[in-house]
């Protein structure tokens, strides 16, 4: 099976996702799957192509989020002109994260992430004028299109699918392009990657930019989808996904946090279906273990492997594991 | 090989997500549960799932609802208000409940309404004490817990008799510290109380030393305290360290005095609670026969008696639905929805009626829960000091 | 300046045992490059230990220090064994991504085995608290930071005076040369691993009784391990000890004089500052960023 054949079986099947899945519920599973896509590509081209762990990616999805509810809710903005709005408040966190902490590397700059997610997460519970705390912002309103509603699902989900296949292409823009390989240079080896005149100070800086922007326009989405939002949007828990998403998916590729995102997405819903609550979140543990095991270098890469050494084609080995923190 | 096995298995196994639901002949009753079974106030979540199934089996013993069975279906939200949302989604979908009862915290409430309105399913909030749930305009909840004013309200008329002067706050940092504070303040200025502190506390803090200090520091002569009992004995044994002398006064009925006893020790005695089920002398409730023979059951199966302050909220919810689909004579939402309106009986709490609260054309229901205060004296739970003549 | 004193003072305590969770992780973090987030759930282990042999099988107080220090080192052991060392090889993400696993494992087990209901350990010490002067703290805390300082000062005996210390040593800092030079490596990886791991089950031990045993205690405790370690200087235990303690006391000032609401915000952007200003940690040298 050619990779473009099931490249296309799988867009065709995206495409009619609303005809053929048994429920709505199933509908909504895929939705939040791509508003995860997003996210998790977003994470990837920090963590995946400049090497760079970002822990608190769920600050730039819950600015986007907030940002978005409360231009739709309190200023009366229309969602068109929210979401790129929710992408540049977002954005602009990234390029304060990315000016302050790219100057370190490796674990500080992780610890940094942490922190910054850390206080954010805490104004939003403290700054009621602004955010309304806790009680958070329910009521966020669907997007219209003059006469159309995007409240019901399908229409949701067109829209969702529209967005990750933009996400999609963006990263995909950025990767191949001269930027992606001055990315993968610095991942590599900063040091050489310097010597041949990449500012690495620069290039992490835009990266951190435009993951950012991905991530608050994410976040745009999960608010107008779900319409409440709370400061729960910045739990770890969330960032924690994100990262399963990404490294079990297979950091450093393109469609791996999309694979991983839908593979996630779905897990704990499966879970739900197969095994009374107790076991639940223990199973979810255990399948992660496991899955890591016996693929560690992710899902997409060692699928690719497998394809390659049935090939029997001699392949030189390109050594895709970041170099230790 | 079995390498690649396991792991396309394991890569397969999300597809178990898109096995159609089975259907039923005879069906039972389906009433949807969502409360928090995991994550930090997995506790109290798995009490009201206790009390809800005692509920349901006593239903089914005297012959279940018209002549089916009651089953409770029962979804974990993780304290998370996305989870409460795809369990909403789940329930009501894939399962087809036609009534759901839940989802604890306010702001998983919350953000499980708008799939209520979505599909046209009502629910009974059991905890929530969020002012918003009831007035956002949503036709489809029904409250038989207390908003923080109403609970305002229920120790109005005892504040002459506690004799306070000036009080200090010290809330849990959610919706429902916040209301309560709030709420509490404001009745309180009514009376003429002066109000000073009000502190806050992260949901996992453990260290309260630095709130108290300035509590200590703000000299009031009582100290209303909404969190619960975990951090309220945190608080407790903190504030005996600190030689915080004054009356506690603990809101919310989420702090299960009997637990306090146990771990708090004498710090917790002379406290005041207020409480919305008095398994310790439940011949006072409004419905005593049912009390007691609810406070047995639980013992009987061996929970824990400290859980009862909120078990009982899980029993009251579904015994609210069952009537409600006794009295529609089917199991279809829209109808049960309709006779919640009719519902009239006296479940553990007191009676439950429902009032209309919130926009006109799309009021939500109230009902108006009696409230209760308790005092731990001499190591055990009594009636407060100021009730004896 | 009474009640900055009282401040300092409940900082400080805190602040012990922050110091013991950021030795345990810079030996695993600093030292084996792991990105542990189950760090917290073995200081979950240490709390729950206790109160198993406290509470239910009603051994004497002491017996429970020494219970929750073997259980963190023998399951820290099997960890290493069963899952990091098969994945020698790997990138620190997939490590990380166990290690998440792991975590979410243990505590679903302990919500399973224990329940939601937070669990009281008892305690012998009397609970008035003592005066020295207009302070006042409570003998179960003082007992909990000299116990602490007591595991700090051993630790660093271990690792500086003796010939597993040594060991350790040579093998982080150079694998290849301490391989030749007949170290076992993989044995080594093993009880540093075990090491760490029952430090913070000794720190969950300790505080258990302090405040309450509960499934989820561990996650807020990762977090402040790690920034401990960071402010620190990975694999540098004295680093470790001063920034658990700054972190104590800077946490319980910004809570006592700014907010308490913010009292977490406080940790960070003190983090964040210093990072800016001093980004190698606190100690400079002595100091491996991988």
């Amino acid at each position: 099976m050619s990779r473009r054949l099931l490249g296309a079986a799988g867009a065709l099947a995206l495409l009619t996702a609303p005809a053929w899945l048994a429920s709505p519920y199933h509908l909504h599973v895929l939705i939040m799957a791509g508003i995860f896509a997003i996210l998790a590509s977003s994470l990837n081209l920090l963590l995946g192509y400049t090497g760079q762990l970002s822990l608190g990616h769920a600050a730039f999805f819950g600015i986007g989020a907030y940002a978005s509810a409360l231009l739709t809710l309190k200023s009366g903005w229309s969602f068109w002109l929210a979401l790129p709005c929710a992408g540049i408040a977002a954005a602009l966190a990234g390029w304060a994260i990315g000016r302050l902490a790219l100057k370190l590397r490796g674990a500080y700059f992780v610890l940094v992430t942490i922190s910054f997610a850390g206080v954010v997460s805490l104004v939003s519970i403290n700054w009621m004028d602004l955010t309304n705390g806790p009680l958070g912002l329910p009521g966020v309103p669907a997007p219209e299109l003059g006469p159309w509603s995007f409240r019901t699902k399908r229409a949701f989900y067109y829209l969702v699918l529209a967005a990750a296949g933009l996400a999609y292409l963006v990263c995909r823009r950025l990767v191949r392009s001269r930027i992606g390989r001055a990315f993968v240079a610095l991942r590599e080896n900063e040091a050489l990657a310097e010597s041949v005149g990449i500012d690495g100070t620069r290039y992490l800086v835009l990266a951190a930019v435009v993951s950012a922007a991905l991530a608050g326009v994410a976040g745009s989405l999960y608010a107008h989808y779900t319409r409440f939002v709370s400061p729960e949007v910045f739990l770890f828990s969330y960032t924690v996904t994100m990262v399963i998403m990404v490294v079990a998916g297979g950091q450093g590729t393109l469609m791996g946090p999309i694979v991983g995102a839908l593979l996630f997405t779905a897990l704990p819903e499966a879970l739900r279906e197969a095994l009374s609550w107790q076991w639940q979140m223990l199973a979810y543990g255990v399948v992660l273990i496991v899955l890591v095991f016996f693929l560690p270098r992710g899902i997409l890469p060692t699928f690719a492997r497998w394809r390659r050494s049935r090939a029997s084609a001699a392949v030189t080995a390109v050594p895709d594991a970041r170099p230790g923190c | 090989m079995l390498k690649r096995a396991i792991v396309t298995v394991l890569t397969l196994l999300p597809a178990l997500a898109l096995i159609p639901a089975a259907g039923d002949a005879q069906a039972p009753i389906k009433i949807g549960v969502i409360e928090p079974l995991s994550g930090p106030v997995a506790a109290s979540g798995n009490y009201v799932r206790m009390g809800a199934e005692i509920a349901r089996d006593w239903i089914n013993a005297r012959g279940g609802i018209g002549g089916r069975r009651l089953e409770l279906v029962i979804e974990d939200n993780k304290s998370d208000p996305k989870e409460a949302a795809s369990a909403a989604e789940k329930l009501i979908v894939r399962d087809k409940v036609p009534a759901i009862m839940g989802a604890w915290g306010s702001s998983m409430t919350l953000a499980a309404m708008p799939k209520l309105e979505e599909y046209g399913v009502p629910m009974v909030v059991e905890t929530s004490s969020a002012g918003s749930i009831t007035k956002r305009g949503n036709p489809w909840i029904f409250r038989i817990s207390p908003p923080s004013d109403m609970e305002a309200l229920g120790l109005e008329s005892y504040v002459d008799k506690l004799g306070l002067k000036k009080a200090d706050f010290l809330a849990v940092n959610t919706d429902w510290g916040r209301g309560s504070i709030s709420a509490f303040g404001d009745m309180l200025k009514k009376h003429g109380v002066q109000v000073g502190a009000a502190e806050f506390m992260e949901q996992s803090a453990t260290d309260m030393n630095a709130q108290l200090t300035k509590i200590k520091a703000a000299g009031g002569d009582t100290l209303f305290l909404t969190t619960a009992v975990e951090q309220i004995t945190l608080v407790l044994k903190q504030g005996q360290e600190q030689r915080l002398q004054r009356k506690i006064i603990t809101t919310g009925g989420s702090s299960s005095p009997t637990q306090l006893i146990k771990q708090a020790g004498a710090a917790a005695e002379g406290t005041y609670h207020i409480v919305f089920f008095m398994p310790w002398f439940p011949e006072a409730m409004p419905d005593g026969k049912l009390a007691k023979a609810f406070v047995d059951e639980w013992t009987k199966r061996g929970h824990p008696f400290e859980g009862l302050t909120e078990g009982f909220r899980g029993h009251d919810g579904i015994a609210t639905l069952a009537e409600a689909v006794k009295i529609a004579g089917k199991d279809d939402a829209a109808a049960i929805r309709d006779a919640l309106w009719k519902v009239n009986f006296t479940a553990l709490n007191g009676p439950v009626k429902f009032d209309k609260d919130g926009p006109a054309g799309k009021e939500s229901g109230q009902s108006k829960p009696s409230i209760f205060v308790v005092q731990i004296r001499d190591g055990k739970v009594a009636l407060p000091d100021f009730l004896k003549k | 300046m009474e009640q900055l004193l009282q401040h300092l003072v409940n900082g400080l305590v805190l602040g012990g045992t922050y110091a013991l969770l950021g030795i345990g992780l810079t030996l695993i973090f600093g030292l084996m490059s792991v990105v542990n987030f189950a760090h917290g759930e073995f200081y979950t282990l240490g709390a729950y230990a206790a109160f198993a042999v406290v509470a239910v099988a009603g051994l004497p107080f002491f017996a429970a220090l020494a219970a929750a220090i073997a259980a963190g080192a023998v399951l820290g052991a099997v960890c290493e064994r069963a899952l990091l060392r098969p994945l020698r090889g790997q990138s620190i993400d997939t490590v990380m991504l166990v290690m998440i696993g792991v975590w979410i494992a243990m505590q679903n087990t302990e919500l399973l085995v224990w329940g939601g209901v937070a669990r009281s350990i008892p305690h012998p010490f009397p609970t008035a608290p003592l005066s020295l002067g207009p302070l006042n703290i409570a003998p179960l805390r003082l007992f909990v930071v000299g116990a602490a300082a007591a595991l700090i000062v051993s630790a660093w005996l271990l690792i500086q005076r003796t010939r597993l210390g040594t060991a350790m040593r040579a093998t982080f800092q150079d694998r290849d040369t301490a391989a030749l030079m007949g170290v076992p490596i993989g044995r080594i990886h093993t009880v540093t691993f075990a090491f760490g791991s029952a430090l913070a089950a000794a720190a969950g031990a300790l505080l258990g009784p302090v405040f309450l045993a509960y499934p989820s205690m561990g996650d807020l405790a990762s977090l402040k391990a790690f920034s401990v370690v960071i402010l620190g200087g990975l694999g540098n235990l004295a680093g470790a000890t001063v920034g658990g303690l700054l972190l104590g006391v800077a946490e319980e000032l910004g809570a006592g004089y700014i907010s308490s609401g913010y009292r977490d915000a406080v940790g960070f952007i003190a983090i964040i500052f210093m990072l800016l200003f001093r980004p190698a940690g606190l100690f400079a040298r002595r100091e491996r960023i991988g």
